[in-house]
Order: structure tokens, then C-alpha cells, then sequence
């Protein structure tokens, strides 16, 4: 990426969380490219990048669909690691899926040891109304609790699906400009010293 | 062009070869026939893609291994980019792998050692660290300082984690190295009860070792029941007893070999001793067999095995048998240079010299022995011919002694030596003929020796020597067939001596031989082209091929031009009719046919140029004696005709020649000239017409002819040569022309004036004139006479003869007209009538200047009266009526060609 000119947008990366078959990849899909599956297959890492914009301002989405399954659970710290913004996604029919977002959050601030990390608790699945299990109340107590947004959607209408992953890269952007703001005080005084003693050294 | 397309989903992002991508994207065709190029992590994957929608693509990974871009290219859009990358590994597959590949069992035994450090867990950071991006390694050589006899490597007993450390995060932040920590803590944790919980996910298989390890203890102690607790002793000695049996036989079987191998040896000894001492005896025998291949062989076989010998016996054995091949070596050599020998046959005996380590250059002394052979027998057939030639010449002496008076025998014993083969030309056909058959023997016999195909051992310089027996042999015979043909192209002095002379026979017989000899001399060197002869020794032949066929042509052309000659000899002087040329006897189509036949004889024989010769017309010299040759040729021709025209003048008719006055009886003079009956000649005046005609008709025609067939032989004479042959006959023409007028005019003009005064007549008479008088009629008859003669011949010549016979005339008309002193009237009408009537009569004929003369005469007439030269009129009318016949003769003749006079 280093070999493409510095005019390259800024690159967000969203990383789906949740249970196996609560609609990761359904959210992603129909966020990329509009597209609504029905066959449930099991994703183990897809990865998907595009240029979209941004409140007036083009950037690149990165999203990094990962696998619900207990089985890949290993290889999740390693994804967990580059993500910049997470989506935790449960399933409002499923009740299981609900407790299981309490596990993911704890994995991902174990990785990323940031309480601030852009979050978004998301239910799927808002279509299926009569099928709900786990109340919008419930759920946005959680929220609150964890201090983060709640919003709920549906892959298959599309509802807010937009909006979870805009909201998401919004906070990703405002972390960021933060963390500069920051860093550019300490951390660039801070290597500039580190050089100059090493060639005094 | 639309944007190319771009990948910007893929799923999965990682797996072995084989794993079912879905790729997602966008521009990826309108449908699947747009779709024409797929690469995975650089690996074609075309043949697997499945196209889906412009958005989707079904493929399967091919073997590419590590992160690689994922390039869809369609027919529109062109090769496209890539946001998202795929990762291919190379799954390893452990006994506890599950596998659709079915496992081969050797391996697995690799794998059983090594099932603690499965490959992809190598790849794993213990940490659960990403080593992405830390590309900057540190140096192992620091490593190794650092840290002596210790390594990264997770497997080994001296891990230092330390160095792992350093080496593979000695730039990772120490928060993620915390969390790292944590990591690790909680997999070492996780390992705890990952114990059970890998037996619970295989208790099947745990199960069923337990199942067979019961079943093996079972029989084991079954075993142990019945045969005792030491089941394996009574094994033991079994296989002791076998042991001891097993040797026993072998033993048995080797002294036996040993002793069959000692007998064997003793038997080859004695056979090698036995054919020693009876080697001479049967190389006696073998030689006198002819079976020299048979003792070559055995000698090289004896010379191998006792050469070295250093006992006595053998020695002497030895020394006999040497004895014995000595002599066959120069029994061969006598052989082989013996000649005449069959190449083939010099070919075996060089062998068989070689072979027996001669100590002869066998093969040099064949080619020495053979060029030899060529020499004598050049020389032995130049003396056989030679011999033939002296008894021939004797033989014509006796004859010429005995019947020298008699022309006849003269003209027979040419006849004889005309049918008889010259001699020289049997000894060029016979040089030619040995030639191309010894040859070619001695020139392969050097090429195999030189290529070593006969083994034999190449001296230095014998290639040189070679060439030179090669380009004598070649000279020697160009230079005696130059002897026998050609010796004018000799050098005189150095070579007469050399190869002998030759008497020549005339030209005449020589020339019918030459193109034979010709055809000889080309087998031949056709043949030695064929041997791929040095191209020195070809040109030597070449150059006499082109000398020789120069003095053949020229030989052939003097010979026509010697028959031309003696044409003037066969003039028949019957004049021909037909055809377009009327009036020409057979000479000029004689020669035509005598030039046409020998240039046709030039262009078989000579102007042909075959392979490897030069071509006669390339060379100046041959091109500058044709020219001449021919122009000789053709103008002997006109030597033929002018003596013919004019032999006679010096013959035994002059006293009958000279020109006869009394024209006054009207008889043609050659009445009686031709008293001489028995004479086959015309008269002179006929001949000179006759002549004249084939003269014109041979520089109009037959030249032409002549001239195009040179040309259409591809023979191109010089421009010159011909010119110089037309001025030649033109001038000829003109001569005869002249000579022919001079003949008929003179007497016929001389006869005018005294036929006018004949009978004292003048001009100033009284006598009315009746009629015209006679001297006009006597000249017109003349000039019928004249035309009559001329058309005989050729019509085509009356209007080139009459017109100057008219023009005399008119010219002495005018002359006598101005010498008149007086006229009376009567002369006047006289006068004015004959001229009139002549001039009308001679109209046809008559030139502008002959018109002009006429006009004059009347002009010095003095002129008449009206009334009184009606009298002219009259008598003109009357003339016209009287001489109607003679009239006719003359004008419609002009006018309506051949008409019976």
C-alpha cells in the first residue's frame, strides 16, 4: 500500500463481531454491495475494502467479516488486533447470541486495552419481529452500560444498515483526529530525541 | 474504455490451494463470456471461475502460496486492480488432521516424530502477535554473538526467549507485547484442560487403542501359557541348526568351482601353447588359401599373447612366424604394385599390408605404382597409333610410287584415307577412353588414402606429391590430345618432344573427325568433374576443351568455305522460276543450305557450352577468329559469283565477243554466238543477268537468312563482319549492272546514227515523210530485244536495265538532233515524227532525265506551222497502228508484269 501515492484516502477498519448465523455477513454484504443472501454459509475471514463517502469526504472502508463459529475462536486475536472499529452484532431472535456480545467485548478490550474503542452493540435481524427475544430494552441498558450505541437493524430491508457502519467510521475518524492531535505533540518530539542520541551515541 | 475491474470483497481471504473463493467486486462483465482472465496470488485460475453477476465470481485458489493480489480481467475493461488480498498456504496434514487426501503411510512416519510442532503452528506467533510488517530482521550473526549456543527456535532444548524475542519482536510495542503476555498465559492455561478436552473430541480412537492394546496383552499371555515364558529360545535354535546346514552345502558347491575354474585355465594354456607351434604351419597353409585375413588375425593374436615372452622356445615359434609374414608382406607389396589391379582388389591388399604392420607406405606405393601405370599406358597407346600411322603413311607412299601418273588413283587413294579413321583421331578416342577409365581408380585410391580410409598412416607431403602426379597426369594428357589435334597450341620446343607429333591430315577429313573427338574429350571430362577434381587440374582440361573447339570451329568454317568455292564448279545455270526470287539458279540457296548446315554443326558441337567449360563466344580471341572466319565464308561466296560472272573473259569465247555493228538485219547478234551447242555455258550476256539476279537475291535474302540463324543459335555476328559482306555484294551488283549496260547499250546506241544517215540521208531532204524512218524502228526493236533477254531471266531486273538503255538513247537522239547543221521542212517532219514516236513508244521506261532529253532534241528542231505539221500527226497514227505489237511489248510488259512478248 506504501507504493500507491500519499493521496490515497483514509483507510477505516471495521471488523464484524458476534455468534455464528446472526447476519455478519448478511449486514456486510448488503452494506458492499446491496445484495441480500439467504443461503446461510458459514464464513471463516472475507475481507472487504471500497472507496465510499464519508460526510463529503472519500475514504476506504475496510471491513473484515469474521467467523461466529467457536471452532476459529483462536485465530480471532489476531484479527481483533488490526481492527480499528468493532460491530458487535447479535441476533434479536436468538437470546444466546445477546450474551454471547458480553464474551466478544471483553476479547476485544483484552486486545486492544482501550475502553474507548469504537463500538457499536448491534441488533440484526429487526425484520422478524414476532420472532424477538431479546427486547430493545435490554439491550440498550447494555449499551449504556458498555457506553456505547445501540442500534438495531435488518440485512434483509436494510434498515439501518447504513447508518451502523457510517456511525462506526464517524467515531473511528473523530478517534483518530484525536489520537493525532495527541500524538503529535509527544510522539514526534519523542522519536526526533531517540534519533538525535542515537547518533550521538 | 470502462474503468477496469476492481476486486474489493473476497471470501475467504486465506486457505490452501483448492479453496471455493467467492471474489466480489465491480466491472466484472456483462456476462460470462466477458470474464477471460483470473489470477490468484499469480496463479491462472480461469479454468475454475465461475461467473456469477458483474458483482461476483466463484473460483477455486491454485497453488499460489503466501499474500497475493487477486486480478480479474475482462474483455471490455481490461486487467483490473485489487483492494483485498488473498493468503494461500500449504495445509500440512497431521495424523490428526482431518483430510479428504488420502495419506500415504511412510510419511507418516516423519510425522509421528515431528507431531508435537505441526507446520501451521510454526507459523503461529506464540504471542498471538501479528509478525506482519516486521519485515526489518534482526541480523542472525548478532543473534548468534548474543547468545552462544542458544536459538529461536520454539522446538529446540536451547530455546532462548531472549533471542526469540529479538528476533521476531524487537519492534513490537510493549503494550502489545503485554498483550502477548496475556495471550500466552491464557493458552498455557487454555493447554490445561485442552488435555481432556482433546480426548473427549477423539475418545473413539482412544477407545479403540485401548481395545487393541487388551487384545495384544490377551494373546501374548496365551502365548507365554503355552510355550513357556522364553518363547523365542527354541526359535533360536532353529535358526543356529539351518545356519550350520546352509553353509555346509555352499561350502561343497564353491570347492567344486574352484576346481572346475583350475582345469579351465590349464586347458587355455595348453590351446595357446598349440596354436604357437602350429601357427606356421597354418599360416603356410592360410596363404596358400588367399585366406590373408585368416593370418592377420592370428598373427596380431600370437603378437599379443608372447611378444613379451622371454622364453626360448617361444621365441624361436616366434621368429618363424615372423619369418613367414615377412615374406607374405612382400609377396602383397609385389602384388599390389602390380598393374593393371582392380581398385577394390588394391584396396584389400593396402589392408592386409597395413594390418601385418608392414614396413611399406602400401597405399602410397599403389598410387605411385598406379600413376605410373597411367603414364606407360598413354605412352604404349600414343606408339600403337603411331606404329598405325607410319604403316598407313607407308602404304600411301607404295601407292603414290606405283600409280603416281594416274590421276585417278590419286583421287582413290584420298578416298580410301577419307573413309579411313585418321589415326591421330583413333589415338584420341582411344587417350580418352583410357582416361576415364584409369582415372578415376587412381583418384579415389587417394582420396580414401588421404581421408584415411585405409587405415594407413598419411606421410607429410604426400598430399602435395599427390596434386602433382594428379596435374602431370592431366597435363600430359591435354598436351598429347593438343599433339594429336591441335599442335599449333603447343609450345613448340619444351613439349613436341614430350609427347610426339602427329602428322595432320588435310582439312577435309580432319573436319568430319573433330566434332567426334570433341564429343570424346567431353565424356572424359565429364567424368573427371564428377571425381570433384582439384579445380586447377579441371581448368587445364577446360582451356583445351575451348582451344580445341576454337580450331574446330575455325576448321569447320574453312571447310565451307572450301565447299563455297567449288560451288563455282557446280553452277548449272538453270534458272529457277519459282518462289518469290524468280531468275536465280540453285547457287545461292547451295550456300545458303552449305552456311545454315555448318552453323547448326557449330552450335551442336562447339557453341554448346557444357558444365564447367567456358563458353567459346566469352572468349574475344574465339569471338574475333569466328568473326573472320565468317566473313571469309561469306565473301567467298562473292568470289564464287564474280568469277562466274566474269571466268569467261579470259576463257576461249573472246574472239566471239567483241561487239558485232551490222544490227541493221534485226537479228539478235547472240544467234550467232550461240554456235556452240555442246557447251552446258549461256551465253556471256545470260550469265552476266543470271548472276546478277542470284547476287541480288543472295544480299537481300540470303544473308538475312544467314544472319538470323546466327542469331537464333545464340550466336550474335558482329555487325561489321556482315556490313563489310553487303558492301562486297553491292558493289558486285553494281559492276554486273554496269558491265551488262556497257555490253547492250553500246552497240545498240552506236547503231543509231549510222542507220539514221544510212543511204546518204539528210535532214535536209525533199522526200515527204510517210512514215518514221528506219533506224527508230530498228532501235525500238533493239530495246525489245533487250527487255525480252533481261526478262528472261528476271523480270525484276527489266526495270533497273531498260530505263538506262532508254536514257542512252535519248541521249544520243539529242546528240545527233544538236550535230544536225540543216533542216529542210520534209527533215523537220521527220525529224519531229521519229522523235515523237520514240518517245512515246520509250515512254514507260523513260527517266525524267531520258524525258528531258527527248524535250530537248525536239527543241532544237526548229518548229513548224500549224498546217504543215499535220503531216506528223498522220504519220504517227500510222505508226501507232503499224507497230501496235511492238508497243504492247513494251508498255504493258512495264505496266502488267509478264506478258508473252
Amino acid at each position: 500500500m506504501s507504493k500507491k501515492p500519499v493521496t490515497q484516502p483514509a483507510l477505516h477498519k471495521v471488523i464484524m463481531v458476534g455468534s455464528g448465523g446472526v447476519g455478519k455477513s448478511a449486514l456486510t454484504l448488503q452494506f458492499m454491495y446491496d445484495e441480500f443472501v439467504e443461503d446461510y454459509e458459514p464464513t471463516k475471514a472475507d475481507s472487504y475494502r471500497k472507496k465510499i463517502l464519508l460526510d463529503g469526504e472519500e475514504v476506504q472502508i475496510d471491513i473484515l467479516d469474521t467467523a461466529g463459529q467457536e471452532d476459529y475462536a483462536a485465530i480471532r486475536d489476531n484479527y481483533f488486533r488490526s481492527g480499528e472499529g468493532f460491530l458487535c452484532i447479535f441476533s434479536i431472535t436468538e437470546d444466546e447470541s445477546f450474551q454471547a456480545t458480553q464474551d466478544f467485548r471483553e476479547q476485544i478490550l483484552r486486545v486492544k486495552n482501550d475502553e474507548n474503542i469504537p463500538f457499536l452493540l448491534v441488533g440484526n435481524k429487526c425484520d422478524l419481529e414476532e420472532r424477538r427475544k431479546v427486547t430493545y430494552q435490554e439491550a440498550s441498558d447494555r449499551a449504556k452500560q458498555w457506553g456505547v450505541t445501540y442500534v438495531e437493524t435488518s440485512a434483509k430491508t436494510r434498515e439501518h444498515v447504513d447508518k451502523v457502519f457510517f456511525d462506526l467510521m464517524r467515531e473511528i475518524r473523530a478517534r483518530k483526529m484525536e489520537e493525532n492531535k495527541t500524538n503529535n505533540g509527544r510522539g514526534k518530539d519523542k522519536n526526533k530525541r531517540k534519533k538525535i542520541k542515537c547518533v550521538i551515541l | 474504455m470502462p474503468p477496469p475491474p476492481v476486486v474489493t470483497g473476497l471470501s475467504p481471504i486465506e486457505g490452501p490451494p483448492g479453496t471455493r473463493i467467492i471474489i466480489r467486486g465491480e466491472n466484472f462483465g456483462t456476462k460470462s463470456s466477458d470474464l477471460i482472465g483470473l489470477k490468484i496470488c499469480g496463479c491462472d485460475c480461469l479454468l475454475s471461475a465461475e461467473w456469477k453477476s458483474p458483482n461476483k465470481i466463484i473460483a477455486r485458489s491454485g497453488p499460489g502460496k503466501g499474500k497475493g493480489d487477486v486480478i480479474v480481467t475482462t474483455r471490455l475493461n481490461g486487467v483490473g486492480t485489487c483492494n483485498v488480498s488473498f493468503k494461500g498456504y500449504h495445509e500440512t496434514i497431521g495424523p490428526m488432521k482431518e483430510s479428504a487426501v488420502w495419506v500415504e503411510e511412510a510419511p507418516l512416519f516423519v510425522w509421528g516424530r515431528h507431531s508435537l510442532s505441526p507446520g501451521s503452528y510454526q507459523q503461529e506467533d506464540p504471542l498471538g502477535l501479528s509478525v506482519e510488517g516486521n519485515d526489518k530482521k534482526f541480523p542472525e550473526d548478532d543473534l548468534l554473538e548474543l547468545f552462544p549456543n542458544a536459538t529461536g527456535d520454539i522446538s529446540s532444548e536451547n530455546f532462548s526467549a531472549c533471542w526469540f524475542l529479538l528476533e521476531n519482536h524487537h519492534c513490537t510495542s510493549f503494550n502489545d507485547l503485554q498483550a502477548g503476555l496475556l495471550h500466552l498465559r491464557r493458552k498455557v492455561e487454555g493447554q490445561k484442560e485442552g488435555q481432556l478436552s482433546f480426548l473427549k473430541a477423539n475418545v473413539g480412537s482412544v477407545m479403540d487403542q485401548a481395545d487393541t492394546i487388551a487384545t495384544l496383552m490377551d494373546k501374548f499371555e496365551k502365548d507365554a501359557s503355552v510355550y513357556g515364558s522364553e518363547s523365542t529360545r527354541k526359535l533360536e535354535k532353529s535358526i543356529k541348526e539351518s545356519e550350520r546346514e546352509a553353509r555346509k552345502l555352499f561350502d561343497d558347491v564353491l570347492t567344486r568351482r574352484d576346481r572346475a575354474e583350475k582345469t579351465r585355465n590349464a586347458l587355455n594354456v595348453l590351446a595357446r601353447f598349440r596354436f604357437l607351434f602350429c601357427l606356421p604351419c597354418v599360416i603356410d597353409r592360410n596363404i596358400r588359401k588367399g585366406e590373408y585375413d585368416i593370418v592377420i588375425n592370428d598373427y596380431t593374436r600370437v603378437k599379443n599373447l608372447f611378444n613379451k615372452s622371454e622364453v626360448p622356445v617361444f621365441k624361436t615359434a616366434l621368429s618363424e612366424i615372423e619369418k613367414r609374414v615377412v615374406g607374405l608382406q612382400k609377396m602383397l607389396h609385389d602384388k599390389l604394385q602390380k598393374m593393371p589391379i582392380p581398385i577394390e582388389e588394391q584396396k584389400r591388399l593396402i589392408r592386409y599390408l597395413v594390418n601385418l604392420d608392414a614396413p611399406y607406405e602400401p597405399a602410397w606405393d599403389a598410387i605411385r605404382s598406379y600413376s605410373n601405370y597411367i603414364n606407360l599406358r598413354f605412352k604404349q597407346c600414343y606408339e600403337e597409333h603411331k606404329a598405325g600411322e607410319n604403316a598407313v603413311a607407308e602404304e600411301l607412299c607404295k601407292m603414290k610410287n606405283s600409280q603416281s601418273a594416274s590421276k585417278y588413283s590419286k583421287f582413290n587413294s584420298s578416298y580410301d584415307s577419307l573413309n579411313a579413321v585418321p589415326e591421330n583421331i583413333l589415338f584420341v578416342e582411344d587417350l580418352c577412353q583410357l582416361l576415364s577409365e584409369l582415372f578415376p581408380d587412381l583418384w579415389k585410391l587417394g582420396q580414401s588414402y588421404f581421408t584415411g580410409e585405409l587405415h594407413a598412416n598419411v606421410e607429410v607431403g604426400h598430399q602435395a606429391n599427390f596434386k602433382n602426379i594428379v596435374m602431370t597426369i592431366i597435363d600430359l594428357f591435354c598436351k598429347t590430345l593438343r599433339s594429336a589435334v591441335i599442335p599449333h597450341t603447343l609450345d613448340k620446343n619444351a613439349d613436341k618432344a614430350l609427347v610426339g607429333a602427329w602428322t595432320i591430315p588435310d582439312i577435309d577429313i580432319i573436319a568430319l573427325w573433330l566434332p567426334v573427338c570433341l564429343r570424346y574429350i567431353r565424356s572424359t571430362y565429364k567424368i573427371l568433374i564428377k571425381l570433384d577434381l582439384p579445380s586447377e587440374a579441371l581448368d587445364i582440361i577446360s582451356t583445351f576443351i575451348l582451344d580445341f573447339k576454337l580450331y574446330c570451329m575455325s576448321v569447320l568454317l574453312k571447310q565451307t568455305t572450301e565447299q563455297v568455292r567449288q560451288l563455282s564448279s557446280q553452277e548449272n545455270w538453270k534458272i529457277e522460276f519459282a518462289g518469290t526470287h524468280s531468275g536465280i539458279t540453285e547457287l545461292p540457296i547451295e550456300f545458303e543450305e552449305l552456311v545454315q548446315t555448318v552453323i547448326r554443326l557449330i552450335k551442336e558441337s562447339v557453341l554448346t557450352t557444357e558444365q564447367r567449360e567456358i563458353s567459346l563466344l566469352e572468349n574475344a580471341n574465339a569471338q574475333k577468329e569466328l568473326d573472320k572466319q565468317v566473313e571469309t565464308l561469306l565473301s567467298s561466296f562473292y568470289s564464287v559469283l564474280k568469277s562466274l560472272a566474269f571466268q569467261d573473259d579470259e576463257s576461249g569465247y573472246n574472239e566471239d565477243h567483241s561487239p558485232v555493228v551490222s544490227q541493221l538485219i534485226g537479228t539478235p547478234i547472240t544467234a550467232y554466238r550461240n554456235h556452240d551447242a555442246n557447251n552446258h555455258i549461256p551465253i556471256w550476256e545470260c550469265r552476266l543477268l543470271t548472276t546478277l539476279s542470284n547476287c541480288q537475291y543472295t544480299n537481300n535474302t540470303v544473308l538475312v537468312h544467314i544472319s538470323r540463324s546466327f542469331t537464333m543459335n545464340g550466336y550474335s555476328l558482329s555487325k561489321l563482319a556482315i556490313e563489310n559482306v553487303k558492301t562486297k555484294f553491292t558493289s558486285l551488283e553494281k559492276a554486273l549492272l554496269d558491265a551488262y549496260l556497257e555490253h547492250k547499250s553500246d552497240p545498240l546506241v552506236g547503231t543509231i546514227e549510222p542507220s539514221m544517215y544510212l543511204g546518204r540521208f539528210d535532214w535536209d531532204t525533199n522526200n515527204i515523210p510517210s512514215d518514221i524512218r528506219p533506224y527508230a524502228k530498228e532501235c525500238i526493236n533493239n530495246l525489245i530485244h533487250v527487255h525480252s533477254e533481261v526478262y528472261t531471266v528476271s523480270p525484276s531486273l527489266v526495270e533497273s536495265v531498260l530505263p538506262q538503255v532508254v536514257q542512252t538513247i535519248a541521249e544520243e537522239l539529242f546528240r545527233l538532233m544538236s550535230c544536225v547543221k540543216k533542216f529542210s521542212l520534209a527533215g523537220i517532219q521527220q525529224a519531229r515524227a521519229d522523235i515523237c514516236a520514240l518517245q512515246e513508244i520509250l515512254l514507260p521506261y523513260s527517266t525524267p532525265k531520258a524525258k528531258t532529253f527527248f524535250n530537248d532534241a525536239l527543241d532544237i528542231i526548229p518548229s513548224l506551222e500549224k498546217s504543215s505539221s499535220t503531216i506528223i500527226e498522220d504519220i504517227l497514227k500510222q505508226v501507232r497502228v503499224r507497230m501496235r505489237l511492238q508497243i504492247l511489248c513494251l508498255s504493258s510488259s512495264a505496266l502488267n508484269g509478264p506478258v508473252i512478248t
